[in-house]
């Protein structure tokens, strides 16, 4: 009668708790895109309009320029509609299949 | 070039940290309201609580199991208790004399329909909490279902257009309007077009969450829902705030404000060809979406005109 | 026996409540008035603004906020009550699945009324029958002074940290809502002492600002079984861990309820009537009379609903030769009393023996001795192999 009582459990909590200092979620984003923001350094007057439209925040200054994380850009063109040079240009992520290493 | 990166956009000067969410988030391509999320992320600070309900920013704000999305504590609500959960809280710390920024986060479906009474109950009992609902005008969560943030004539999945619709029939509600008649401290429409603007209202919005409740209402045009191209969720926002129909104004202790005055107008309709959703309309219905957004905006100057 | 008890006063079962609930010291006290809980709330708001009771006392615009307010400052590390009825309490349905899947150790009063459906502003438990399933511990009380000392001891129980569940008090409203009775109400230091215990306990997980805690992610798969188990694991671990607070409280205070269930001269009993609330008061009479006549009778007064207290009752009804439910409740579908239902299924561990229900007391109609001793008759008649009513409706 009754439930066992020493169980082996998984998780350490009682109920739905998570911790944001355990690694957190993530997702390929990456992986989702279909066309692929190309930013032209030369045109880049570096305003930085592109790196906060960016909806996954995955634009960053490197050095002197702006570096788009590609594991996680989802391909919105959001970067390439906004920047007031046309300095970003979309191309299609099926040109870069040679890129790929399987 | 070293010199040229120097003046980045003076948005980034509200930054009081960093963006606390994981890179790869659930929202779809070209999602502003993953935008408006990172951005509440980054002024709000990491010792924010953010509170979230089924909808859109619920897989981005609830974890799984025992893991997280982000480094914000946060506390999960049913669509009917968002703002009376974040009042346990609020008055849970203050009787603990604890120090926190509590900010609620839902659509508009929570925050105009399921979730109405809380919210005018918490603004009513002015509790210290901020409230930010993203208006995509619709639940899209659940399929792009209308909500009472639908425009008129606006085309979705319970008001499809057909020989005998034409979409929705009624007005939306003009939520802030609503919530700036509660009398509370601080209510802000904002957009993310606008994000300077934007930011200085969720800086705001932390200073005077102090005094009471705050409303933040941010236009946030969802992609999938309004058949807009992933690429062009900003623009829109930007025609929304050009044409008058989602003006940015402010109101804090009485004071109505228009923070961005527009010069000259846009028709609305400028607006309209960029979202498909308003694709089928013809310009008799056009018009009266015209009107409907004037009249809003005329009480609006009225409102700003009465303390100027 | 450490407590000094001198402090009676004579005060109906809502004012009862509102003294538990005063003693406790919750942090947060949320709540909406409803027939026949608003006294609860008008006494707790009186307390407060007379500084009696530090508290943030939130008067909400419905029950559904006043059960996410208690809940959320549960969650956030706070101690919290809130009470309801009827309507109200299925008002607040969709958040209390969520309070007790938080395990979220709540503490709600429900003064028992009829619910929807058909309009009745009135007692009866469908109120409390309408919610079983939702996770919370329930408990039925039979009279004012037992309303006062179940409250803190559900505290006890809600805050233990190997239990963390919702309990919710039941009172039948008006018989005990607006009954007047003397009741001694525990002085301060003597709860703060009995409540003391919880204090050295580990800490609950609570929601810390800037901590990165997240309360209520998604269960996903494997995680949402685990959360289930560890859910229902407590319910068990929560009936004897009831049975040892009743027992300090008895310790403490003078006073005990047997815990469970509490057994009236079941010992050397042929047939037993089990019953909840304030209907026990008038069987508990009965059963003595009808023993003087010869019948050997004894009562069940049922405390938890849920947890079932399978084994207690296990214990007490196996080889008698009848066994009769009395409810003031009914379960649609089954043409048959809820409770008496739950004792059917007892039956896999007890063997089977005749059965009777009976139903009585809905929308505040007595439930008088006559009808008591008509039941006792009834399931003597069983217990004689004598054919007899499965079902009864009273009056
Ligand atoms: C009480 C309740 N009813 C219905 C649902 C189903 N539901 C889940 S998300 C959603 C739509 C939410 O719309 P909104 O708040 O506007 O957020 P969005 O999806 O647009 O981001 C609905 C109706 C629910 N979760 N809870
Ligand atoms: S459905 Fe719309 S609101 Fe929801 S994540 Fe996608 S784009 Fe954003």
């Amino acid at each position: 009668m009754g439930l066992k009582k020493e169980e082996k459990y998984i998780y350490k909590y009682e109920a739905c708790w998570s911790d944001g200092n355990n690694p957190l979620l993530c997702l390929n984003t990456g992986d989702w895109r279909t066309s692929r923001p190309v930013i032209n350094n030369e045109i880049c007057n570096g305003c930085g309009i592109c790196m906060t439209f960016c909806p996954p925040q995955c634009i960053s200054i490197k050095d002197d320029y702006f570096l788009i994380n590609l594991g996680f850009c989802k391909g919105c063109g959001i970067c390439a509609k906004e920047c007031p040079k046309k300095a970003i240009t979309m191309t299609q992520e099926g040109d870069y299949a040679d890129d790929c290493k399987i | 070039m070293a010199e040229k990166l120097n003046k980045l956009p003076k948005v980034t000067e509200y930054f009081c940290d960093e963006d606390q969410f994981s890179p790869g988030n659930a929202c779809c391509p070209g999602c502003i309201m993953e935008l408006n999320l990172r951005l509440v992320s980054k002024i709000m600070g990491k010792d924010s609580i953010l509170l979230g309900t089924p909808g859109c920013s619920a897989p981005t704000i609830h974890g799984q199991n025992d893991r997280a999305w982000h480094k914000h504590s946060y506390y999960a609500c049913v669509m009917t208790g968002v703002a009376s959960s974040a009042t346990g809280l609020a008055r849970y710390y203050k009787k603990a004399g604890i120090d926190a920024t509590i900010v609620c986060h839902t659509g508009d479906g929570c925050a105009q329909d399921i979730g109405i009474q809380t919210i005018s109950g918490a603004a009513e009992r002015n509790e210290n909490i901020i409230y930010i609902c993203y208006d995509n005008e619709g639940y899209m969560n659940t399929g792009v279902q209308r909500s009472s943030a639908t425009p008129y004539g606006a085309a979705t999945s319970t008001t499809p257009v057909g020989l005998k619709s034409i979409g929705k029939t009624t007005n939306s509600k003009n939520m802030p309007m609503i919530m700036a008649m509660h009398d509370i401290p601080y209510v802000a429409t904002a957009t993310l077009s606008h994000l300077e603007d934007y930011a200085k209202k969720l800086t705001k919005a932390k200073e005077m969450v102090k005094q009471g409740f705050v409303y933040l209402h941010v236009f946030c045009p969802c992609t999938v829902g309004w058949k807009v191209k992933p690429d062009s969720s900003i623009t829109v926002c930007r025609a929304a705030v050009q044409s008058n129909y989602f003006p940015l104004w402010e109101v804090g202790n009485g004071a109505y404000r228009i923070t961005q005055p527009v010069a000259k107008p846009k028709p609305i309709n400028e607006m309209l060809k960029l979202i498909g959703k308003f694709n089928h309309l013809k310009d008799q219905e056009i018009s009266v979406l015209q009107q409907q957004s004037d009249n809003r905006f005329s009480i609006l100057q009225a409102l700003c005109s009465i303390r100027a | 026996m450490t407590a000094r008890s001198k402090n009676i006063k004579v005060i109906t079962g809502n004012t009862a409540a509102a003294y538990a609930v005063l003693r406790c010291r919750p942090d947060v006290v949320s709540a909406y008035p409803i027939t026949p809980q608003s006294e609860l709330v008008e006494q707790l708001a009186k307390f407060h603004a007379d500084g009696l009771l530090d508290c943030e006392y939130v008067a909400v615009e419905g029950e559904n906020s006043a059960q996410n307010v208690a809940c959320a400052a549960v969650m956030a590390g706070g101690r919290a009550f809130t009470a309801t009825s009827s309507y109200g309490l299925v008002y607040m349905y969709d958040t209390m699945l969520q309070t007790s899947g938080y395990r979220a150790p709540l503490v709600m009063v429900n003064v028992n009324r009829e619910p929807p459906g058909i309009h009745a502003v009135y007692s009866g438990q469908q109120d409390m029958i309408c919610t079983r399933d939702s996770g919370w511990i329930q408990i039925v009380v039979e009279n004012c002074q037992e309303i006062l000392d179940t409250i803190i001891m559900s505290y006890r129980l809600a805050e233990d940290y190997d239990i963390q569940l919702p309990v919710m008090v039941n009172y039948d409203g008006y018989y005990l809502s607006f009954l007047a009775e003397s009741v001694d109400i525990p002085e301060q230091e003597d709860v703060d002492r009995f409540l003391a215990p919880l204090k050295e306990q580990p800490q609950r997980m609570k929601l810390v600002a800037g901590a990165g805690t997240g309360c209520g992610s998604h269960g996903i798969g494997m995680g949402f079984v685990e959360y289930r188990k560890k859910h229902m694991a407590a319910m068990e671990r929560s009936k004897e861990l009831w049975d040892k607070i009743d027992q300090d409280f008895k310790n403490e205070f003078g006073r005990g309820y047997g815990g469970q269930i509490e057994s009236y001269r079941c010992d050397d009993a042929d047939i037993v009537l089990v019953a909840t609330g304030s209907a026990v008061g008038t069987a508990r009479t009965v059963i003595d009379a009808k023993r003087e006549q010869g019948i050997k009778v004894g009562l069940v007064k049922l405390r938890f609903f849920r947890p079932f207290p399978v084994e207690k009752l296990c214990h007490i009804l196996k080889g008698k030769k009848a066994i009769g439910v009395l409810d003031r409740s009914i379960c649609f579908g089954w043409n048959c009393g809820p409770v008496f239902q739950e004792v059917c299924a007892l039956t896999r561990h007890i063997g089977i023996m005749p059965m009777l229900s009976f139903i009585d007391g809905l929308a505040n109609m007595d439930i008088t001795k006559e009808h008591i001793s008509g039941m006792v008759d009834e399931i003597y008649k069983a217990s004689q192999n004598k054919p007899y009513q499965e079902l009864t409706w009273l009056p």
